[in-house]
């Protein structure tokens, strides 16, 4: 599977891409993007199997870039790996059609909580 | 009047213990070691976040140089700290206290922003309306993490009580 990555720290995205292989996700190719705008562009331009997007970026934010490929037409699995776990940012992302929020700091454990459905 | 909840001690402490536990220590060998009464913020590698909306506050988190190459080496999951480059080195603290932040958001009233992270190199800010401060040390060298919160206009209601 193709799995877009979007954060704009550089570091996360590698902690991103550890605790994918830690969980047990291995062998999928992982394609990393710096911010909203380049997610969008990556996902219009091939659709991934699965997007795991930090909400706060610049240019545009996670759900800028999610309301935007939905409105493409494009129905990826998109899920949020972010500080924001408030219910009403869980609300808002789900309301746009996010199929999970994941909490900075995460754990392995919580990658499989939410990816086996969709990885395995 | 409504009194509205302050970010406390205890409530910063477990969030940076969830993520030195995450990130930092996960082998639980070097654990943040808080000093029991709270000294001056650490000067050098100084990364804030604003939160504004409801609740307007700044999260800061300050790292000795040696803590945060050390920070962003574990980050990485690079074992020779030494190797970690300036703008690693910048990005990782930046996130930590965007995660940070993002703890301290959750514990306030809603709706807030979490602005993006800020890092600079430099004295230990002294804001004003500093809330709760943690200082210590990870592994020997100097931490500090401290929630401000930015002043409010009070006033006093037509019946005579103050509200912000």
């Amino acid at each position: 599977m193709r799995i877009l990555i979007a954060d704009d720290s550089r570091v996360m995205r590698q902690i991103v891409s550890r605790t994918l292989r830690q969980a047990g996700y291995d062998g999928h190719e992982l394609v990393e993007v710096a911010d909203g705008k380049q997610l969008y562009d990556a996902a219009t331009a091939q659709p991934p199997d699965l997007v795991l997007s930090d909400w706060n970026m610049p240019e545009m934010n996670g759900l800028e870039a999610l309301v935007a490929i939905r409105a493409a037409g494009i129905e990826v699995p998109f899920g949020f790996v972010t500080t924001e776990g408030t219910p009403e940012m869980r609300k808002k992302a789900e309301d746009a059609g996010a199929m999970f929020l994941i909490t900075k700091p995460f754990t392995a454990e919580s990658f499989r909580d939410v990816l086996d459905p969709i990885l395995r | 009047m409504t009194v509205q909840h302050r970010p406390n001690t205890e409530e910063l402490l477990s969030i940076a213990e969830m993520v030195w536990a995450s990130y930092l220590d996960p082998a639980g060998e070097h654990p943040l070691e808080v000093d029991p009464v709270p000294g001056p913020g650490v000067t050098d590698v100084v990364a804030n976040v604003a939160i504004s909306g409801a609740w307007d506050g700044r999260v800061l988190l300050s790292f000795s140089p040696l803590a945060a190459k050390r920070a962003a080496g574990a980050l990485l999951g690079v074992e020779e700290a030494e190797q970690v480059g300036d703008a690693d080195v910048v990005d990782a603290v930046g996130e930590l206290v965007n995660i940070i932040g993002g703890g301290v958001k959750s514990l306030m009233p809603q709706p807030t922003v979490l602005s993006l992270p800020a890092v600079s190199h430099g004295a230990f800010p002294e804001l004003g309306g500093e809330v709760c401060r943690l200082t210590g040390t990870w592994n020997g060298e100097p931490v500090s993490v401290a929630v401000h919160e930015v002043a409010v206009y009070v006033g006093v209601s037509r019946t005579g009580e103050t509200s912000q």
